[in-house]
């Protein structure tokens, strides 16, 4: 049975008169003790998502059930306080006139009475969970950022609640003290065995905690799956950009080989081979996904089937590679090359291509893929290539 | 090695959420609904009532009482009689020299004294900072009582100097019951506080905005006129818009000073018609005339929201600030200090010098060394020992707490309807919270004395009827701290105790009211500074029963007696300073330390 259901959730509010859809009919389900990812840009829709569950937005319609219980539907709204729930926000919302030992202590103080050594025995237990024991009588404000955030955890987690809400919870951590509550965060998922919603616009720290991660963009999903199909296999080129550098080809099938499953693409950058992802006939028209550490170069032609011919713009050295962008013909193409490479402007390499990292999209009218790329990654590509 | 991934750099937090849509089912009606309620109802009543009985008295004959059950004596009596006397245009046309005028001094010299303060290498600047500040800690009743000591022109302090100088007699040549007196001494008291309201914008300026213009190969008087000045506009014009109500609502000095040279304003026209020395009070033709003084002050009101709208009001308010680069003074430097230390003489030393002179004065006469010789306290222990003082002082701090209790809990309810409440009423709260701030005091005390003329509510000829008009007129003031201080708090605050599990009461008592603590507190203490400062209300609603310390001083001054009037003034100055120091000390504090 999922543990979290949601149906049809729709959330849309009034902005001076304009009726702005933040959540448009979204369905999903959570599993037991998943760790269930929502990852999309600013404003796709996946803080309401997570608020509503909360309880702390009221969705225009649609069904929310959690642990069978339903929350809210077009009779019911359980109010927020009696949800069974552990959240961690943004801010952390660390209460600064508390101690640490209270702010964690705050949850249990709500329900029925539990008494002093109960209470005392539980807020330990959650502290130690979160490596903080012996900070139980500093006060909130002593706390760093780091400390903050596992208090607000603990906090989170202190009611043993059967679903966790994490709302960005990692983002407002530098980038070193990120890498280590990414690890610690998904160690203690584990070991605690609670069903988790966990919302960021990180794709590594979507890819690298998540079981299941769902897609958004503009209050819709637009792709689920476990990191290592949303990475290696996108449905559109929207999953593709979004979810780490990707270069983009537009091609037109030319031949299907169906025992091989390859197929013969005549593409912006010249003829290429690819190993055959999705169903395709001859003459369909499909956007060729590449990611740039599947690409090599080298001076020399290689041996193989796709060898293609470009010009370096620049090459950035950034310790453990070289990313390069080189162009063929008017395609800008991003490779991540070794870091013992030293191509320069306006030298000539070659472009190794395997077809078994070409990741096919089918494009049904021309051009229309264009406008569904997100618009950051265009950002990106033009500030790289102006460095 | 792990898959090097790009990260889409830099990605912004979502936009904050937005109310949802209005017309949503609620279901169940909570605690907050009956408290979001019963707040506006109490609103509504202090805040309409009063305009309501206004209206209908000013349209009544109310030569038998305001009436409010029919048959209504509806006339345009009061209309007619006040449209037809041409002295409702003289009070009109003087009530406009006196506010422009001293609107334009205190501008003038705020301005001056923030840029010496802010922005140039003057000595001594935080000393200079706290001598214009500190006359805010005396009463403009105070300070015009000390004027009228100083410039009246039969024994005035400085008439009898500069008679004794020029050899000259009779009387003068100064006189400070006149017009253009008037406008100096209630431009002088308008200084603290214009003062204080500029240097904070001028402070919370991001100086890097002026080091841009200079970097850019800006002069001194260029960034000035292109970059402070029109930074600071919303600051000036909120502050001009606030200060023209002071103006036009006060008693204060247009009794003291005006009504001896028959200068009339409309403040006091009202006072007149409601409280003659002679035969019964007028109150239709009283109402009429608040109606005017409400009309005055809330058409600047209107200028301000458009100028301001309500975007850009707030952008150069910035946390961490740089000092920017100070202009030196150079040859200008000692006329900087002449204007600097002899504003403060005049306008601060001067008044409280003579005060303590005429307390320790047997009576008020001229300064020879036969007065160096009659120099006594008999005058304090008298006073001080009187049952009159005790009364008065005891109705005082009952009047403080309780118009101070008053405003900052309404305020608290109403700010949190205002920034945190998902209810419809929300524009009606931040409407009536704001409304009592253009309502002139004057008027407020006439239309709540007519409302407990006529309700079976025993308040009237009390100090709670003083206290009730007062709650109500500060409740702006409390809701404009209340209003920063919660949207101070992060929401997700109370939003995670609410994912805790805590209700709507336990986040109040636990998370809320713990935090607000500072600001409550600190607007606890600005109301209560101002209600024992007011004269206006005190005064409109006076009666034995409700007598305080503003309306005792005014009422000893009326009778004649220099120097009882001398003694209490100098003991509430004490106290109001006393007051002022342990509010900058407690607004020092922040929340959670």
């Amino acid at each position: 049975m999922a543990a979290i259901r949601v149906d049809q959730l729709h959330h849309c509010y009034d902005d001076r008169g304009r009726a702005v859809t933040a959540v448009d009919h979204v369905s999903f389900d959570v599993q037991e003790n998943e760790f269930y990812t929502l990852l999309g840009p600013s404003g796709c829709g996946k803080t309401t998502t997570l608020r509503c569950l909360a309880g702390l937005e009221v969705p225009t319609s649609g069904t929310i059930e959690m642990d069978g219980v339903v929350v809210f539907s077009s009779r019911r709204v359980v109010p927020t306080h009696r949800r069974d729930i552990g959240m961690v926000f943004q801010d952390y919302a660390v209460w600064p006139h508390m101690s640490v030992f209270e702010n964690v202590a705050f949850p249990l103080h709500t329900g029925k009475r539990l008494s002093g050594t109960v209470i005392k025995d539980r807020v330990h237990e959650a502290l130690e969970l979160v490596n903080m024991r012996e900070y139980a009588d500093r006060k909130a404000t002593q706390l760093s950022g780091g400390q903050q955030q596992r208090l607000s955890l603990a906090r989170a987690l202190v009611r043993q609640p059967k679903v966790l809400l994490l709302d960005e919870p990692l983002s407002n951590l530098d980038a070193k003290l990120r890498e280590q509550m990414r690890k610690e965060l998904r160690f203690l998922q584990r070991r605690v065995k609670v069903t988790t919603i966990f919302v960021t616009h990180d794709q590594v720290e979507a890819l690298s905690m998540s079981n299941r991660i769902a897609v958004m963009n503009k209050g819709l999903i637009v792709q689920v799956g476990t990191p290592r199909e949303i990475y290696q296999t996108p449905h559109s080129e929207f999953v593709a950009a979004f979810v780490g550098a990707t270069s983009f080809v537009q091609g037109t099938v030319t031949s299907v080989d169906v025992e091989a499953r390859q197929v013969s693409l005549d593409t912006t950058i010249g003829p290429l081979v690819s190993d055959m992802n999705i169903e395709l006939a001859p003459g369909e028209l499909v956007t060729i996904a590449i990611r740039p550490e599947a690409m090599r170069l080298s001076s020399d032609p290689f041996e193989g089937t796709n060898n293609i011919e470009a010009v370096v713009d620049i090459g950035l050295f950034v310790g453990d590679a070289v990313d390069y962008d080189v162009h063929v013909g008017d395609e800008l193409l991003r490779v991540k090359g070794s870091p013992h490479t030293r191509f320069r402007r306006r030298d000539k390499v070659f472009v190794d291509v395997p077809p078994s990292e070409c990741v096919l999209i089918r494009r049904a009218e021309e051009g229309e893929a264009e406008l569904a790329r997100p618009q950051d990654t265009l950002e990106t590509v033009m500030i790289d290539t102006s460095a | 090695m792990t898959t090097t991934i790009e990260r889409d750099d830099p990605v912004a937090a979502d936009p904050p959420v937005a109310p949802p849509s209005p017309g949503r089912r609620s279901g169940r009606i909570s605690a907050r609904t009956v408290i979001n309620t019963l707040t506006i109802l109490v609103l509504l009543y202090l805040v309409l009532g009063p305009l309501v009985m206004l209206g209908v008295s000013a349209f009544e004959d109310t030569s038998g009482g305001v009436v409010i059950t029919p048959p209504f004596p509806w006339t345009g009596a009061n209309f007619h009689t006040v449209f037809t006397t041409s002295e409702t245009y003289t009070v009109l046309w003087t009530t406009v020299l006196f506010s422009g005028g001293a609107l334009l001094f205190a501008f003038a010299v705020s301005l001056t004294f923030a840029w010496l303060v802010e922005r140039t290498d003057l000595p001594a600047r935080n000393t200079v900072f706290v001598l214009v500040v500190a006359p805010q800690g005396m009463p403009a009743l105070i300070s015009a009582i000390a004027w009228s000591l100083l410039l009246n022109p039969t024994n005035g302090f400085v008439n009898e100097v500069l008679r004794s100088v020029f050899h000259a007699s009779g009387d003068g040549p100064l006189n400070v019951y006149s017009l253009p007196w008037m406008i100096l001494v209630q431009g002088m008291a308008l200084v603290p506080l214009t003062f204080l309201l500029i240097t904070a914008s001028l402070r919370g300026m991001n100086a890097s905005l002026e080091d841009a213009a200079r970097t850019s190969g800006s002069s001194f008087w260029t960034i000035t006129r292109k970059v402070t000045l029109p930074l600071l506009k919303p600051a000036i014009i909120g502050a001009l818009v606030y200060e023209f109500v002071t103006v036009v609502e006060a008693v204060d000095i247009p009794l003291v000073l005006g009504l001896p040279g028959h200068v009339t304003v409309l403040s006091t026209q009202i006072y007149n018609a409601s409280h003659p020395p002679v035969g019964l009070p007028n109150y239709g033709v009283g109402s009429t005339y608040g109606i005017f003084l409400l009309v005055l002050a809330l058409v600047p009101l209107l200028f301000y929201n458009r100028i301001i709208g309500d975007s850009g009001s707030y952008v150069t308010v910035t946390g961490k600030t740089f000092r920017p680069k100070i202009q030196e003074l150079g040859r200008w430097k000692p006329w900087a200090m002449l204007f600097a230390w002899g504003y403060i003489f005049v306008s601060f030393v001067m008044p409280l010098l003579i005060l303590i002179w005429a307390s320790i004065q047997p009576y008020f006469g001229t300064l020879s060394r036969d007065a160096l010789k009659r120099v006594t306290v008999k005058s304090y222990k008298s006073t001080l020992s009187s049952d009159l003082f005790m009364t008065a002082l005891k109705n005082t701090l009952v009047l403080g707490l309780a118009t101070a209790a008053m405003s900052m809990i309404l305020a608290m309810l109403v700010s949190w309807i205002i920034v945190r409440s998902r209810s419809r009423l929300r524009w009606m709260a931040d409407v009536l919270a704001f409304l009592p701030h253009a309502i002139p005091g004057v008027v407020i005390g006439l239309a709540t004395l007519l409302i407990y003329l006529i309700l079976p509510i025993p308040v009237y000829g009390t100090i709670w009827i003083i206290a009730i008009a007062m709650g109500t007129q500060y409740v702006s003031l409390g809701t404009r701290l209340t209003t920063g201080g919660i949207a101070q708090i992060q929401r997700s605050l109370e939003e995670a105790a609410e994912a805790s599990g805590a209700k709507q009461r336990h986040v109040w008592r636990r998370v809320l009211i713990p935090l607000l603590r500072p600001v409550f507190f600190n607007g606890f203490l600005m109301v209560f500074l101002a209600s024992i400062q007011n004269l206006t209300l005190p005064l409109m609603l006076y009666s034995t029963g409700n007598l305080v310390l503003s309306s005792l001083i005014y009422t000893r001054w009326d009778y004649g007696d220099a120097t009882g009037t001398a003694v209490l003034s100098v003991v509430m100055t004490a106290i109001t300073i006393v007051a002022a120091i342990f509010l900058r000390n407690a607004g020092g504090r922040r929340a959670g330390e």
